[in-house]
């Protein structure tokens, strides 16, 4: 099974750099946040159940990865990199790479959510993830789920109502 | 099923087809009689669509050259290393490793580099120029040790070999406090961790190269995050919750 990861893996890449971009908007991240959640997945690929489904396991992967950074940026940029650290966390200024492609309403809605709205978004509507396994990736009950997303839809109806 | 409450949630579920048998039933009824409801159900259903698109939008799938490539070679790696482990045993004895808990250190500084990067599938040979011997050596000087008892996260103190920094604080599942912190001299630097026995133990330490001035999260790094994640490092202690550990006894 893990014979055929790699595979997986590059079939996959597509969808986890879009991931990755809703995760932390700065194009150069996330490719760095996608080599290293690879690189992750690789080192632990006998933790992979054959069976279960490769997206949703690397999706875990690719987030906790993320968080991993989140955590160590924290403690670690306190007395200097103060601007490495914006950068990390998405710095609106720095020119996230969705912008870029802002041509509709409904993208710069969804650029402006917080980013726990826009992760949910992006795996049941766009991934077509069921609200549990959305809830597993993230860890959170499934309640939550819904309420983060039902949220950013209707603030996404709100915002592009008008256009 | 006028008792039925139609919160967000339940509206947004149904046009999820995310709900079960008889509340669904109730729900197309209701929709059917109440133009409210069905708009609020329509409009579920648009934001799904509109959201499809703009993340379906083909820029948003392209991936860079460079990252395919350094994907593929990752990969190549790892099935290289796959075949080649398949007939020798090292994958149980790296576990056995993790799992020893005392007498670590000098032997622990080489061996654990070994056995992380074995486990990622590549080897720390791009590290070797940083110099294994003059800054690994100073790890367990009382001058580290005390300052490890001392600082907190996210502090420096410049100490006669180079300047010591404190990235982060954990406390393991068996209560023993460990830190990471960063060693740099002008040509080389260390990110180690250590933990607290009595007296603080170096268990990991990996040379990292000094020209490193940008994030570069898949190298040292991430040996560094492997290695907590393998000794179930959990979160960051913080604030006053590290000052308190920092000042218990050593255990």
């Amino acid at each position: 099974m893990p014979a055929a990861i790699g595979q997986e893996l590059v079939a996959l890449l597509p969808r986890l750099r879009r991931f990755a971009l809703v995760l932390c908007r700065s194009q150069p991240l996330a490719d760095d946040l996608v080599q290293g959640a690879c690189e992750r997945a690789l080192a632990n690929a006998d933790s992979w159940s054959p069976g279960t489904k490769f997206d949703a396991w690397m999706f875990r992967i690719l987030r906790n990865y993320w968080i991993d950074h989140l955590r160590r940026m924290r403690t670690e940029g306190m007395a200097e990199d103060l601007s490495q650290q914006t950068q990390l966390i998405g710095d609106p200024g720095e020119g996230p790479i969705l912008s870029r492609l802002a041509l509709t309403d409904v993208q710069r809605a969804i650029d402006n959510l917080p980013q726990e709205q826009r992760e949910v978004l992006l795996l049941v509507c766009a991934e077509d993830l069921s609200y549990r396994e959305t809830a597993e990736i993230l860890g959170v009950p499934i309640g939550t789920v819904m309420s983060r997303l039902a949220r950013a839809r209707k603030r996404l109806m709100e915002l592009t109502a008008a256009a | 099923m006028s008792q039925l409450h139609l919160s967000d949630e339940i509206l947004m579920a149904f046009a999820d087809g995310e709900l079960d048998g008889p509340t669904t039933t109730a729900i197309a009824k209701t929709m059917a009689e109440d133009p409210a409801v069905a708009k609020r159900i329509t409009d579920f259903q648009q934001s799904r669509r509109l959201t499809r698109s703009v993340f379906s939008a083909g820029s948003m799938l392209d991936v860079p050259p460079q990252l395919r490539a350094s994907v593929s070679a990752q990969i190549e790696t790892y099935e290289a290393a796959r075949r080649a482990s398949s007939d020798s045993h090292v994958e149980s004895a790296r576990r056995g490793w993790f799992h020893r808990k005392s007498s670590f250190v000098q032997m622990a500084l080489a061996a654990s580099i070994a056995a992380v990067a074995l486990s990622l599938g590549y080897f720390a040979g791009s590290r070797e120029g940083a110099g294994a011997g003059g800054l690994m050596a100073q790890l367990e000087t009382p001058a580290v040790h005390r300052t490890l008892s001392t600082i907190a996260s996210g502090q420096d103190v410049e100490l006669p070999f180079g300047r010591l920094r404190v990235i982060s604080t954990y406390r393991l599942a068996d209560g023993s406090l460990c830190r990471e912190f960063r060693l740099q001299a002008a040509k080389e630097a260390t990110n180690a961790v250590a933990c607290r026995r009595n007296d603080w133990n170096t268990t990991f330490a990996v040379a990292i190269a000094v020209t490193e001035a940008e994030y570069a999260p898949s190298d040292g790094d991430d040996l560094m995050t492997t290695y907590l994640r393998n000794i179930s490092a959990g979160e960051a202690l913080m604030g006053d919750a590290e000052a308190r550990a920092l000042a218990e006894p050593g255990r």
